[in-house]
Parts: C-alpha cells; structure tokens; sequence
C-alpha cells in the first residue's frame, strides 16, 4: 500500500461524530416536549417544597399557641375570672408568655361580624388569653385546664389540635397530589421517550442495519441512541428549569406585591436545599428519557432484527 | 501438515423468502482457510442471497451453517456480532453512512469493536491513501462518485483485517486499472490468510486470476475447477 503521509484534518478526526444523526432521534421536537416535561415536574416539585415548608410553619404556630376562653354571667364576673386564670398562668412551668386581650383587641375580633360600636353594652363578650407554652406542657395540658376551671370556671382551654389536623391533612393531600403530578409527568416522558425511540430507530433502519453488519452488539447500538437522548434531554430540562425558575420568580413576586408578607398564604422564598432539590428534576427527566430510550431500543432491536 | 480450518460449512442449506419457495436449495459448501473463490452465476440467481446468508444478515430457513466452526442456527442472538467482526463486506449497493465522513465510514468496524482512535487512525489513513482518497477523507458519501464510494466501502470491508473478505459485485463502478488493482489486493489478502468470495459477473476477471469459481443456477451451488491463467 502506498506510503503517502495522511492527509488529514486532526480536529475533524478528533471530533467524535454520532453514528446516528441527530434527526433520527427526534430532535427539536423531542426536545421541546421534554422542555415542557421539565417544566411541569419543576414546578410540582416546587408545589410539594412549598406545601412542606408553609405546613411545617403552620403547624409549628399551632403547636406552640392555646388559646383560653373566659366566659361569665357578666363583665365583672369574667374580668375576676380572667385575673385568676391569667395567676395560674403565671405560676405554671411551660407556660413562656400569656397575654390578656384588651377589650378593644377583643372588639377588633368581632368587628368583621357585628361591627363597629359598643358591643360591651349588650353582649357579654368572652375574655380572650393568648398563650405560649413549651412542647412539654402541650403534652399534658389536663392538669392546666383543671387548675384553671378551679379558679375560673367558665374557662375554656383551646389547643387547636382540630385546626393543626386539619392543616396537616390538607397538607399531606396537597403534598400527595404534587407527588402524583411529579410521577405523571416522569411517566409521560417515558412514553414519550419510547415512541421517540421507536421513531428514531424506524427512521434509521439502514444505518442500525450496517451498524450491525459491521460487529455492533444490540447494546453498543442502545448506548449510542442513549446518549443521543441524553444530550437532546438535557437540554429540554435545562429549558424547562429556567422556565420554571422564571414562572416561580413571577409568583413569588406578584403574590407579595399583591397580600403582603405576612399573609396567611404560603411563601414563595425557596432556600439552597430547596434549589437542590428542584436541580434534580432535570437530572432525573434526562436519567428518565435516556434510560428509556435505552430499554426501548434494546427491546425493540431484539425483536424485530 | 496442518489442517486447514473451516470457515464456511453449509450442509444441506436452504433459504426461502416467507411463504415462497426456496431461492437456494440443497446447499453444500465448504470453504477453509486461505482460500479463493469467485461466485458467478446470472443475476437474480442467488449469489447475494448466499453471501447474506454468509455475513449473517439471513439465517438459512433450513440445513446447517458453520461460520469458523460456530454453529450459527442454534447460536444465541449475542454471538453473532463476534462472528460478523471477523467478515468484511463490500456491499453491492455499498452501505455507506451518509451522515458520516469517508474516514468515520471506514473506521465504523473498530469504533463498533471498541478500538481506541489512536490504535487504527494511521490504517484507516493508510487504506483511503490506497484507495486514492488520501484528499477526501472528510467528504460524505452523497459527495462522492459511485466509484469513490465503492472505494470507501472496500477500505471499511478491509480495515479490521477480516479472517473472510465477501464481496459482491466490487469492481462494478470502477474503472480497469482500479478494478485490476482491487483484484491484485484481494489476492494479496488471500495470500496472507485470508478467505476470500468475490461475487462478479465479470468473467474476463475470473478468466485472468484463474481462481476456483462457484457457479449458481436454478438455486443450486456447483463448483467449478479454477478457470484460466491465474494470478
């Protein structure tokens, strides 16, 4: 054979060509859907971070607080039943701060509801005690409602175990359904990820032919559409992340402009871990789409080839 | 004396396209180490049928056959690219990678064995130089003429050093002095040790090289004596 010096370009030959072309495995219409997929995981993912850290503050207010309720035959009786109850207050370890409603913070209370005026004089309207108490006193808040019907028997002691069941139900459902969402939506990138799969290797029957005439094995044949679908899903979830992330800006920034930080309604302020987590959304819908691909490809060449 | 391997043995080998009936019949054929033979025979008689059969694109639809002494009837799908490594093809309609330079084109058997670039970039130089496509290295095959693509698919068929060169029809789009020199190499490459199969309807060739030819008729394989003046 001739002993001519090769001529020829290093970086072309460098440069590792995919022995499939890109077009034969979905491309930009792959990558658009995946975008989408990303997007919606993304964002039920955010869902189930929010939901997890307004529920944990939620909850946390509520484990803390009781509320005492004192009511009476008349407004002196409740004043001196009040004084009594706010005594034994004082006086019980675990007990951290107990404030008696004024009359006018009482009558703010009712104002939605009967409105403005001096509801005093017809209505012998209950005293109201705001109490914070360590988690060892919650655990046993009996001996506290006896002693405090001791000294004032028409108290009432509220430990809002009811509305803290409640949230924690409506937020375990609200966590759920965001899981629910999350796993749909990686579903549906696998049944996207197979038909595309599928798709691509119809698409290039001859190629996956010489391919194997030439000594390719079914698994160096899915390898190489796995990293075709890898790449082409990496970029649809980077695509999908930034869309989220901008959505989820969006939110957050509209909701505190519109009720203010000290709503009711959940924060949209996601720490680190927080963004750690939402990262992984992509890593898995990549993971998802390529592995897949991968399954599908090997699957489909052992029966049809 | 040492003997010879078998590289080919079909024993009573039939192929049938789905319900019809057999294109090939009653093949029995043995080919060993080192040997030559041209495979003649009208067109649509069966010669690519056999070689399909041979480089494992086609599995016999009955009888037996051996591929370097490997059952390949009963030998599990996995086998088989082991197998097809040690076979060099040139296609008849030469099967080249569109998408691919005609340098990637003819290194696809060691990228698919999972040979380093650097272990063959200087053979896979070295084969297109050869050719005379030392200066289109980095040309698609939709660039090329049908006889520098054939060249292309000469050197893929070449570069892994196969054990058993099959080539249908290789000289189809050249021209003499190309034909003849492609004809010298496969000898050459025979010479070394390599089985070779060359499916032509060109008898002059086979007149000259003097090889042993395969004939098919009617579906059926018979053997010639080696014809002419030889090589």
């Amino acid at each position: 054979m001739s002993d001519t010096a090769p001529k020829s370009n290093f970086m072309t030959r460098w440069r590792r060509e995919p022995l499939l072309p890109e077009a034969g495995a979905g491309g930009a219409p792959l990558t658009a859907v995946i975008a989408v997929m990303s997007f919606l995981a993304v964002l039920a993912m955010a869902a189930v971070l929010i939901i997890h850290q307004s529920a944990g503050r939620w909850t946390a207010e509520l484990q803390s607080e009781i509320t005492v309720q004192i009511k009476g035959a008349d407004q002196a009786e409740i004043a001196a039943s009040a004084s009594a109850a706010m005594r034994v207050l004082n006086d019980t370890p675990g007990v951290e701060e107990a404030i008696l409603k004024s009359d006018d913070e009482t009558a703010a209370l009712l104002e939605p509801w009967l409105g403005k005026g001096n509801v005093r004089a017809f209505l012998n309207i209950p005293a109201l005690i705001d109490v914070k108490v360590t988690p060892a006193l919650r655990t046993d808040l009996d001996s506290l409602r006896q002693r405090l019907t001791a000294v004032a028997p028409g108290a009432a002691l509220d430990d809002h175990a009811a509305w803290h069941n409640r949230l924690a139900m409506a937020a375990q459902s609200g966590q759920a359904l965001a899981v629910l969402v999350f796993l749909l939506v990686m579903g549906a990138a696998c049944a996207v990820s197979t038909f595309a799969a599928r798709a691509g290797l119809a698409a290039n029957h001859e190629i996956v032919s010489v391919l194997h005439l030439v000594g390719a094995t079914d698994k160096f044949i899915a390898s190489e559409v796995q990293r075709r679908f890898f790449i082409l899903g990496f970029r649809g979830a980077i695509a999908g992340l930034a869309a989220a992330f901008a959505a989820l800006a969006g939110a957050a920034y509209l909701l505190e402009r519109g009720v203010g930080a000290d709503s009711f309604l959940p924060q949209f302020t996601l720490g680190g871990w927080h963004a750690l987590w939402l990262l992984t959304v992509p890593l898995a819908t990549c993971l998802v789409t390529a592995f897949t691909a991968r399954l599908t490809v090997l699957n489909t060449l052992h029966r049809q080839y | 004396m040492t003997k010879k391997q078998q590289i080919i043995r079909f024993e009573n080998a039939g192929l049938a396209y789905a319900e019809s009936a057999e294109t090939l019949s009653d093949i029995n054929l043995t080919l060993g180490e080192g040997e030559f033979r041209f495979l003649t025979g009208p067109s649509g008689a069966g010669k690519t049928s056999l070689l399909k059969m041979i480089y494992l694109a086609m599995r016999p639809t009955r009888g037996t056959l051996h591929l370097f002494g490997e059952d390949t009837i009963d030998a599990p799908r996995e086998a088989l690219p082991m197998l097809r490594r040690r076979i060099g093809v040139v296609f008849q309609e030469f099967r080249l990678l569109d998408h691919l330079t005609a340098f990637d084109n003819v290194a696809l058997p060691m990228k698919v064995a999972g040979v380093n670039l650097n272990s063959y970039r200087e053979d896979v130089s070295e084969l297109l130089n050869w050719v005379g496509l030392g200066d289109r290295m980095d040309a698609k095959p939709p660039t090329l003429s049908g006889g520098e693509q054939q060249r292309v698919a000469l050197a893929r068929a070449l570069v892994s050093k196969p054990d058993l060169i099959l080539a249908d029809e290789p000289t189809g789009n050249v021209d003499p002095a190309m034909s003849e020199r492609i004809m010298k190499l496969f000898v050459e490459l025979n010479k070394l040790g390599a089985a070779v199969i060359v499916a032509t309807h060109d008898l002059h060739l086979v007149q000259t090289l003097g090889k042993p030819v395969l004939k098919i008729s009617e579906g059926r394989v018979s053997r010639s004596p080696a014809a002419g003046g030889g090589a």
